[in-house]
């Protein structure tokens, strides 16, 4: 009787320290609060549907096309999508320079992604000043693709 | 008016409720004036139940879209069986389901014991207070609601665009992702499984209650059930997840699986517990019922997981959430679990027993119950504080910089704990028992040894991952284990159950021996399950996305690290049920057999692109020829432009024109007996008969170093309600699969990415064993009582 008090003893403060660690751990190393678009590839983004509107204002009035990008944090597949793809060289310029972008968090904007028909990131929707949507981009598809992609969109829209 | 499911419900509440009076008179008072109408009571509801079930199903299968719940996760076109599985997609059918079966598992106590004794009577209370409270739960979230009462909806008919007698032509559809063969098993598995706990539980309350004997032989059949229908649903769902792209493989710690395993790992804890309490009613007398109420609790806790909307996970299917309720229904339970166990406790006599030591059968399969419980208590902790720190702080935290990494490093020292404790139990004997512990101290000194051994990449975590550099150090200190530790414990546990065996095939008495064996077949199970998801994971071989064009149809493409895929065919087609030719679109073959019949008017047809050539007519002016095929004929279409037109073959269209005879092309000088003449505005996208669900497939070969290691097909399925991938699956019988992701048609390219997946079909026999053992258990009935 008392082996098994004090083994259950044991493992309770093993669990206690356990939790305490891991929520301490999370709270100083972890915190997700995406203040400086670190997950987004460190190119800066109009943020969630509040930014929508505004996006599609500057895209009309700058006669450039819309790139929605639907991510969430615990998405895995869009760390590598965003350090490789939007952050490579070539992209990277093209979207700053030519596109409005927008982000959309999943786990916030919901509405929109259902609007969309987005059910997983990483997802890009690409669209004309207009709202049409151009292409659709679904999962983390690497840089090669993307390019000719929002250069052929680029180009179309300008060409209008 | 009120629907006649809503009736079934109010009807079964009622009556349900009735029962339970009687059952309460009868135990509290000991007035039997409501005895005799207490099991036709539970049968009717039962009865209720299924009859309102058929009927929701029954509105699915017509697709009676004056129901919201009908409307939201169904529609026309889709097949009979996704029509069937729509009745569980969504929160308000999966909550009647669960209500149902546990009324059909109160109607199996009621009839299996007539409440003849206060053990059944008193289970039967508790079980039936559950389900009311669940029947409540389904009332609140109705499966019945009318699609008039959508606030959208309600607000269309105040305005006086619709009337009240609105009902949709078509509904909203099932999400592409659940239109499945997994989402047919997988959600009934979860739900049976979370309903037929409810007898376990509820035993054990009236044990904790009144110490009522007999209540582990009560629910032990149903435990074993929950534990091997509950385990397949998870199985299932991890198979559904390796087969649908971007949920990471078949086990990601993803909230929601995770939740749900939370309650497998405490009731396999619960198991062990019983197997001890079952031969001294002394031991685990506390901790086994314990463990039970524990499981129930945290099924309610995965229920409110799922579809809560609080968690971040891949499953957000959307709904809100009767949430609040069942928190109080696990507030509730807690309370009352945690303090009828501390009574027990108390109340138990300290035995003064001898001391036998640490090292006895007891105190190690305490361990065993105690690792279970840090199991289920690390991924509970993994998927709850994070939403508890955004609840309470208004901040998203992560709990390590790579999800799973968090659950891997602590959950992997205990497996191996348990690993050993796995090898020193099965094989124990009191009377060998130095020679026992000399072999256990030798395999854990090996265990810690092999921790130190540098391989290449084959640690905790994996090294290369740009997640690594950001661990902090002690989660570096763990994942920097060499996983080769897992072996000597895996290699003792795997001798021990060969022992263990070989032991009760020379039993004679069959029913020892079956169960027996039974429990071997479990234990290796989850050693296969275990060297399949280690292998698994660690040594997948991910190559990088290639674009493959269309063109090169029949060509080996090299994709590099020798590795190379071909593509044979591409093609595109509807997932509807009925693929017949609409209205006012002709048959090509009907075209040709009676071009007289086409001339006046203009001609629609619809069909496949098989071929096209564009040629430039003018300067500035372009021609494309196209050749449409409607699986009855082919039929050529010119349309000019001022720029060639974008389609491709396999691309399916809808065109309109004018018929043409003996028409020769200027510039190519060909002659074209009947051609359709069209404009690009009058060409649109997909058939005129295409559903909402269109599916994309494409055939490939996979080669490494020129030999053909693969082929299948790899699809892609898009609908108005998101996307879906199915990636080319191709096992061979060495373990090793050959994993392409196809992410969809773009710009005339195939999006393909190969993954080299060793071991997991480890994992997969892993999960057979399980059923096959647990069967065998279930099937060897416990002794009668008397014997």
């Amino acid at each position: 009787m008392r082996t098994k008090k004090l083994i259950s003893i044991l493992v309770l403060v093993l669990i206690l320290s356990f939790a305490y660690f891991s929520y301490k751990t999370a709270l100083s190393n972890f915190t997700l609060s995406d203040k400086n678009n670190s997950y987004l590839g460190g190119i800066k983004f109009h943020r969630s549907a509040a930014g929508l509107e505004e996006s599609f204002q500057i895209a009309q009035q700058e006669n450039k096309p819309v790139l929605m990008y639907f991510w969430a944090i615990w998405c895995q597949y869009c760390a590598r999508f965003q350090t490789d793809t939007l952050g490579n060289p070539q992209v990277k310029k093209i979207l700053e320079e030519d596109y409005v972008l927008v982000a959309m968090d999943l786990d916030i904007d919901r509405d929109v992604a259902q609007q969309y028909g987005v059910s997983y990131p990483p997802y890009l929707v690409i669209m004309d000043p207009k709202g049409n949507i151009k292409e659709r981009v679904p999962g983390a598809v690497d840089a090669d693709y993307l390019l000719p992609i929002v250069t052929k969109i680029r180009d179309d829209v300008r060409r209008k | 008016m009120i629907p006649l499911g809503d009736i079934l419900l109010y009807a079964s509440l009622a009556v349900s409720v009735i029962a339970l009076v009687g059952l309460l008179l009868k135990d509290l008072k000991n007035i039997e004036v409501l005895n005799q109408f207490v099991t036709p009571a539970i049968l009717l509801v039962a009865g209720f139940l299924t009859f309102s079930y058929l009927l929701l199903t029954y509105y699915f299968v017509t697709g009676n879209f004056a129901y919201d719940y009908v409307w939201q996760y169904s529609s026309a076109d889709l097949p009979l069986v996704y029509k069937l599985s729509g009745t569980w997609a969504g929160q308000p059918g999966t909550y009647l389901l669960w209500v149902w079966v546990v009324f059909l598992s109160a109607a199996w106590l009621a009839l299996s014991t007539k409440h003849n004794s206060m053990l059944a009577r008193r289970t039967q209370i508790i079980t039936l207070i559950t389900g009311i409270y669940l029947i409540i739960l389904t009332l609140v979230q109705t499966p019945f609601k009318l699609i008039i009462e959508r606030p959208e909806v309600v607000d269309l008919i105040a305005k006086g665009t619709l009337t009240t007698d609105f009902v949709p032509l078509e509904g909203n559809g099932l999400n592409a992702l659940l239109v499945n063969f997994w989402m047919i098993v997988h959600p009934p598995f979860m739900f049976i499984g979370y309903a037929t706990m409810t007898i376990p539980f509820a035993a054990a309350i009236v044990y904790l209650l009144t110490k009522e004997d007999g209540w582990e032989e009560l629910g032990r059949q149903w435990t074993r059930f929950t534990w091997l229908i509950l385990g397949m649903g998870i199985a299932v769902g991890g198979v559904w997840a390796y087969l649908v792209l971007g949920w990471g493989g078949f086990w990601a710690w993803d909230p929601v699986e995770t939740a749900s395993f939370i309650p497998w790992l405490t009731l396999t804890g619960f198991m062990h517990a019983t197997a001890l309490y079952r031969k001294d009613k002394k031991t685990f007398s506390i901790a086994a019922p314990i463990l039970a109420a524990v499981s129930f609790i945290l099924v309610l806790y995965a229920a409110i997981v799922v579809r809560s909307g609080l968690f971040n996970s891949v499953h957000a299917f959307g709904d809100a959430s009767t949430g609040t309720l069942l928190i109080i229904f696990i507030v509730v339970t807690f309370i009352v679990s945690l303090v009828l166990g501390l009574r027990r406790y108390f109340e138990e006599p300290d035995k003064v027993e001898e001391d036998r030591g640490f090292w006895n059968k007891t105190n190690v399969f305490y361990v065993t119950l105690l690792l279970f419980v840090v199991l289920a208590f690390i991924s509970f902790w993994g998927i709850s504080f994070p939403a508890f720190i955004q609840l309470t702080q208004g901040l998203k935290v992560g709990v390590a910089s790579d999800t799973k990494n968090f659950f891997n490093i602590w959950s992997y020292p205990f497996t191996i704990i348990l690993l050993l404790a796995l090898g020193f139990c099965l094989n124990y004997n009191e009377t060998k028992k130095e020679e026992q512990k000399k072999t256990l101290f030798i395999v854990i000194g090996l265990s810690i040894i092999t921790m130190f051994l540098r391989t290449e990449n084959f640690y905790v975590l994996d090294h290369t991952s740009p997640f690594w550099v950001r661990e902090p150090t002690l989660y570096k200190l763990i994942g920097n284990v060499s996983v080769i530790s897992i072996f000597p414990s895996m290699i003792y546990a795997t001798w021990s159950i060969i022992q263990r065996l070989t032991g009760y095939l020379q039993i004679k008495s069959i029913r020892p021996k079956i169960k027996g064996i039974g429990i071997a077949i479990v234990h290796f199970g989850a050693l296969f399950i275990l060297f399949g998801a280690i292998i698994s994971s660690n040594f997948t071989h991910t190559m990088q996305t290639v674009n493959i064009p269309l063109s090169s149809k029949g060509e080996l493409e090299d994709i590099g690290n020798g590795y190379g895929i071909k593509l044979i065919d591409f093609s595109t087609r509807s997932l509807a049920d009925n693929a017949n030719i609409p209205e006012g679109v002709a048959r090509i073959s009907e075209i040709f057999s009676n071009p007289d019949n086409y001339f006046t008017n203009g001609v629609k047809i619809s069909g496949k692109v098989a071929n096209i050539s564009i040629v430039q007519s003018a300067p500035g002016t372009y021609t494309t020829y196209i050749l449409m095929d409607d699986g009855t004929e082919s039929l050529w279409v010119a349309a000019q432009a001022n720029e060639p037109l974008n389609y491709r073959e396999g691309m399916e269209l809808t065109i309109d024109g004018f018929l043409m005879t003996n028409f020769k092309s200027n510039s190519t000088g060909t002659t074209f007996p009947l051609i359709l003449f069209s404009t690009p505005e009058q060409i649109t996208q997909g058939t005129a008969s295409a559903g909402k669900y269109q599916v994309q497939s494409v055939q490939l070969e996979i080669y490494q170093d020129n030999k053909k290691i693969g082929s299948g097909i790899a699809e892609y399925l898009n609908s108005e309600s998101g996307s879906g991938t199915f990636p080319l699956v191709d096992s061979s019988i060495t373990g090793t699969d050959v994993y392409v992701i196809f992410q969809g048609l773009g710009g005339g390219t195939v999006p393909l990415s190969l993954k080299i997946i060793p071991a997991v079909n480890f994992a997969w026999i892993g999960i057979v064993l399980f059923a096959i053992g647990i069967i065998l258990i279930m099937a060897v009935k416990s002794r009668p009582k008397n014997e």
